[in-house]
């Protein structure tokens, strides 16, 4: 970062930047979430599987966002790890109403803290426990304990049950994300 | 753009300007880590993106991990809504989706550019997603794609046209789901949305002959505005005109002449070009289209005119007279500022004109020859070899201005055009042949080109010795053997000894130069001296013609297998070459087509060679001990065309058995074939075994063999035998191919009969020198017969009849008739099965019909009896 951008930084003047890595099993709802965060005029009513990954941009208290919305099937889970390099924090969903798949997301969660990108950084990582309005949908705390979340000690982590479709709990879970990374931000500059 | 980056001095000294000069992979892949950093700076990955775009464009490949590397390094720029990035992101897409891994990765990405608002994006979206989607993928973008036809913006709908005809490539079942918004497209206004929806219609509907007649039949009525999709109309049309063999009276030839009117230049011209190639024009239905030609040549634009005398100038090739009403406008053409016109008009004339104007056109020439390029050179030099054939009276003018020619500079394909033609005039006249050989030898003095050389004394070889005074030539053949390299001294040294073998006078004195020719530093140049001097030291006329005039030719990879096969099993007794098969004379050569070929040409069903026969036979093991191939027919039609079934055969001879090929093709979408053989019968033939096809699904080509012994009496080797195909039927799903049920039903089908002919027991052999030859068998087994070929009515036809029942190749020229002549001889010569040498003259003389004297000599008098009872 230039001596300018520092000093912008300092001062509070320029808009930050983030970029987030959105993951997690197929139809567990992440573009359905990123498209929440999205203007109005620019929604899409629908929804199809992503196939291999989307760029959304949208902001948050002041913070400037762009995400990278990853497909969640199988075959392109492999493609994550292209991206875990340049990113400033993670969005996990996973869809708490998919009891039988909650060990497929652990594999893959502890794939991804295992990787050596991710395993030596403070990457903060929020944890959507999605579709909580759904009847069989599990608590959060249940998923929580299903994908060993105690567990992880190096770095910020943060679950929170949503609805991506209403929009409930999105707000709460990245205002957490904005200020472990304001803070990070802000570690790296002293 | 690139206004930031300043080379170094010294880059622009030797970079001449350019500022990539430099650019090296190494470096350039170290640079494509800024792609990484967010946020994305524009102006510095706009730039190395270039950088890697170039040296793809330069040939530099990269290897599948660092393409990679690259591709996703990329995928991180779609952050950015930068214009110009962007569309550079989706050319490296393009470029890399060959050599990079998991290129899917950014098909949603595309997806969402493709039908988003930015039209910037959409059209290279649409391309570039259509080259990283693979068959499998094709369903999800299918309703995209489908959209994005019938798409307002032209260029989005082009787009994604042009994008169905490369997938149709792999995927063409998708791609016919798609008929009805191609077809909307089509009615759209935009000129190339039209044009590239006609294209994808066509390519769609191009093998049902009947849907492409209904399509060009409604487009005709309705009328399309697209000059560019009328163009293509034009094309498809010409081409139903070729095949079909409608009389020139037809809807679709009223079409054309209509398009004559248009208003386009472009429409005017492709209708014209039609007309003329269209092969069965007459000069009446010609004329229209050399008119509107004629026009052309005195329009402003260098194009026009260029494209006008172009095409009148291969016209003339065919038909000289239609093109000479544009005489006077091709003249004023010789002075035109553009070099390429004049010297298409000049040749053009040279073919139209009278033989009094050729004196005048030869100066005109020569005055700007030295200005064009050797690719109209070579045009000059093709006019002036039809001429030459045309006015044999002024072929001394155009020797020496070939000669003329010869000496000038010019690179391999000019002069060997040059001597191509000089060639042609030698064997075309035999008085023009001592001066043609003169001027030759002169250019071999001075010649840098050792193809030419080469063959310029093959010529000599040829040629020489018959000459009145043989003596003269022997100086320019031996200084070849002081002076040139060691290809062109082994070439003399071969012509050498066949100066030796044919003229007794020069005989010994060529023994002498033969010896020196033994101190030569190169190998093979001593070899073949030693070979030829020990061979012309016998004075054995029959030793000297089997070895230096008329050489033993062996297919060379015949051999080789023949040589492999023999070393493996008993070496004691001798290897015998009688079984081999003799190297087919090479076929004329065929022309290449030009660049302007018509787009939509059918596809050349490719024959496989002999040699690819051979391979595929002996991999069959019933046939691997048959030993080698002697010959293979042409495959012959035992359908008609567009039946259910397709088989063709081919006749494969070894020497004791007959293997027919039987290649079924089942163009009935509905069913599977299985088990599927080819019953043959006849009189005196029985299959001694048959290897069916288990399984023939629809539109692939599968095999069957049958395995017949050629019976030992020679008179019946010949006859007709029946086929029948017969197979068993299973129904299925015309989409999956899958069968509907496990029981089928046998059927069978009859096919036209196969004809075992003489011509399938002889393979085509060639012989530089038949009269010795001729002398060389003897009358011991010579046969002699006259038959009156009533059918026939001109000598050329009898002579390629003859050739065509005999299967023989004729000798020194001599399938060539001149014109005007009412008697002919022709010599043939071939190998019958078993390596029996076989020749053949006929007499032929036209009376009321063809009367023909046909004299057979072999070194079996089976042979002569069997071959001399083929014609009749």
């Amino acid at each position: 970062m230039g001596m300018f951008d520092k000093l912008a930084f300092a001062l509070g003047l320029k808009k930050r930047e983030a970029s987030v890595l959105v993951i997690g099993l197929d139809n567990s709802g992440k573009s359905t979430m990123l498209n929440h965060f999205k203007s109005e005029d620019q929604r899409t009513t629908d929804i199809v599987p992503t196939v291999g990954f989307n760029v959304e941009k949208f902001k948050a208290r002041n913070v400037g966002f762009t995400a990278f919305d990853m497909s969640g099937q199988g075959r392109y889970r492999s493609l994550w790890e292209h991206y875990y390099h340049d990113c400033q924090g993670i969005i996990f969903v996973i869809d708490s109403s998919d009891k039988l798949r909650l060990v497929v997301a652990k594999d893959e969660l502890d794939i991804l803290l295992q990787h050596p990108e991710v395993r030596n950084r403070r990457l903060p990582i929020l944890f959507f426990a999605n579709k909580m309005d759904m009847r069989e949908a599990v608590s959060s705390v249940k998923v929580s304990s299903a994908l060993g979340l105690e567990r992880i000690s190096d770095k910020p982590w943060h679950i929170t049950a949503s609805n991506a479709v209403t929009g409930d709990g999105l707000h709460e879970g990245v205002e957490w994300l904005t200020n472990q990374i304001k803070e990070n931000v802000g570690n790296n500059n002293k | 753009m690139m206004g930031s980056f300043k080379p170094a001095k010294k880059d622009e000294e030797d970079g001449g300007g350019n500022p990539y000069h430099n650019v090296d992979k190494t470096s350039v892949l170290q640079e494509a880590r800024v792609f990484n950093d967010t946020p994305v700076n524009v102006k510095r990955c706009t730039h190395v993106l270039t950088k890697i775009l170039y040296l793809l464009n330069q040939g530099e490949i990269l290897s599948e991990k660092e393409a990679t590397d690259v591709f996703f390094a990329m995928t991180k720029l779609f952050q950015s809504n930068d214009l110009v990035l962007r569309r550079l992101v989706y050319l490296g897409i393009k470029e890399l989706c060959g050599v990079a891994k998991d290129t899917i990765i950014v098909t949603s990405s595309l997806t969402k550019d493709m039908t988003g608002r930015e039209d910037q994006y959409r059209a290279p979206a649409i391309r570039a997603l259509c080259r990283i989607t693979d068959a499998t993928m094709m369903l999800s973008i299918e309703r995209y794609m489908k959209q994005a036809i019938v798409d307002r913006a032209p260029g989005v709908s082009s787009a994604a046209l042009v994008s169905c005809r490369h997938i149709m490539k792999d995927s063409p079942e998708v791609v016919k789901r798609w008929v009805s918004e191609v077809q909307e497209a089509l009615v759209s206004d935009g000129v190339m949305v039209q044009f590239h929806a006609l294209g994808v219609l066509h390519q769609i509907r191009k093998s049902d002959k009947l849907a492409v007649t209904k399509m060009v039949s409604k487009l005709i009525s309705s009328g399309l505005r697209s000059p560019y999709a009328i163009c293509f109309l034009i094309r498809i049309v010409a081409r139903l005109i070729e095949e079909d063999e409608a009389g020139t009276d037809s809807r679709l030839f009223d079409f054309l002449e209509a398009m004559l009117r248009h208003k386009a230049e472009m429409v005017i011209y492709e209708a014209a070009n039609a007309i003329v190639t269209l092969k069965r024009s007459s000069a009446r239905e010609l004329a229209p289209a050399i008119s509107v030609l004629q026009l052309f040549l005195s329009n402003p634009k260098p194009t026009l005119r260029f494209a006008a005398v172009r095409t009148l100038s291969k016209v003339a090739m065919t038909q000289p007279n239609a093109v000479a009403a544009c005489n006077l406008d091709l003249e004023n053409l010789i002075q035109d500022v553009n070099r390429s016109i004049a010297t298409l008009a000049i040749t053009t004339l040279l073919k139209t004109g009278s033989e009094g104007s050729v004196d005048r056109l030869m100066k005109s020439i020569s005055s700007f020859l030295n200005d064009i390029s050797d690719e109209f050179k070579i045009v000059v030099v093709e006019a002036l070899r039809a001429l030459a054939l045309k006015y044999p009276r002024k072929q001394s003018v155009l020797m020496n201005q070939l000669a003329d020619m010869l000496r000038g500079e010019g690179g391999l394909p000019y002069k060997e055009a040059i001597a191509t033609t000089i060639i042609t005039i030698i064997e075309d006249n035999p008085e023009a042949k001592e001066k043609g050989l003169d001027h030759l030898c002169e250019f071999i003095e001075d010649c840098e080109h050792t193809t030419l050389a080469v063959r310029i004394l093959h010529l000599l070889g040829r040629e020489g010795p018959r000459t009145r005074r043989p003596a003269r030539y022997i100086r320019f053949v031996y200084n070849r053997v002081i002076l040139e390299n060691a290809a062109v001294r082994a070439a003399a040294v071969s012509v050498l000894a066949k100066f030796g073998a044919q003229c007794e006078s020069l005989l010994s004195n060529i023994l002498v130069l033969l010896q020196r020719c033994m101190m030569d530093t190169e190998d093979e140049v001593r070899d073949r001296a030693t070979y030829y001097h020990a061979v012309l030291s016998t004075k054995d006329s029959a030793l000297i013609h089997r070895y230096i005039l008329n050489p033993p030719q062996y297919a060379l990879a015949s051999l080789e297998r023949a040589l492999v096969q023999y070393l493996r099993t008993d070496t004691t007794a001798a290897f015998d070459t009688k079984t081999l098969p003799t190297a087919p004379p090479p076929q004329e050569e065929k022309k290449t087509p030009s660049i302007m070929e018509t787009a939509s040409r059918p596809e050349e069903r490719v024959v496989p060679s002999h040699e690819k026969y051979a391979e595929q036979l002996a991999a069959i093991p019933r046939f691997a001990r048959l030993g080698p191939l002697f010959k293979s027919s042409a495959p012959l039609e035992l359908t008609e065309a567009e039946t259910e079934y397709m088989v063709r055969c081919i006749k494969h001879t070894f020497l004791n058995y007959i293997v027919l090929q039987f290649d079924c093709t089942n163009t009935l979408n509905d069913q599977l074939l299985e088990g599927v053989n080819v019953v043959v019968e006849g009189e005196g033939w029985e299959v001694e075994a048959s290897i069916p096809c288990p399984s023939l699904p629809y539109s692939q080509m599968g095999s069957c063999y049958s395995l017949l012994p050629i019976p030992e009496d020679i008179m019946s080797t010949t006859g007709t035998l029946s086929a029948t195909l017969k197979f068993k039927v299973r129904d299925c799903d015309p989409a999956s191919g899958e069968p509907d049920t496990d029981e089928g039903y046998e059927d069978d089908y009859t096919l036209e009969d196969v004809e075992i002919s003489v011509a399938d027991h002889v393979q085509r052999a060639a012989r530089s020198n038949f009269a010795a030859g001729w002398d060389e068998l003897g009358a011991a087994n010579e046969l002699e017969d006259t038959f009156a070929l009533a059918a026939m009515n001109t000598l050329e036809e009898a002579v390629a009849q003859i050739t065509q029942f005999l299967g023989m190749h004729p000798c020194d020229r001599s399938d060539r008739v001149p014109d005007g002549k009412s008697s002919h001889i022709l010599y043939l010569a071939g190998t019958y099965r078993g390596g029996h040498e076989v020749l053949v003259r006929a007499k032929l003389a036209l009376s009321d019909g063809v009367t023909m004297q046909l004299t057979v000599r072999s070194d079996d008098p089976e042979v002569s009896e069997i071959i001399a009872s083929a014609v009749g």
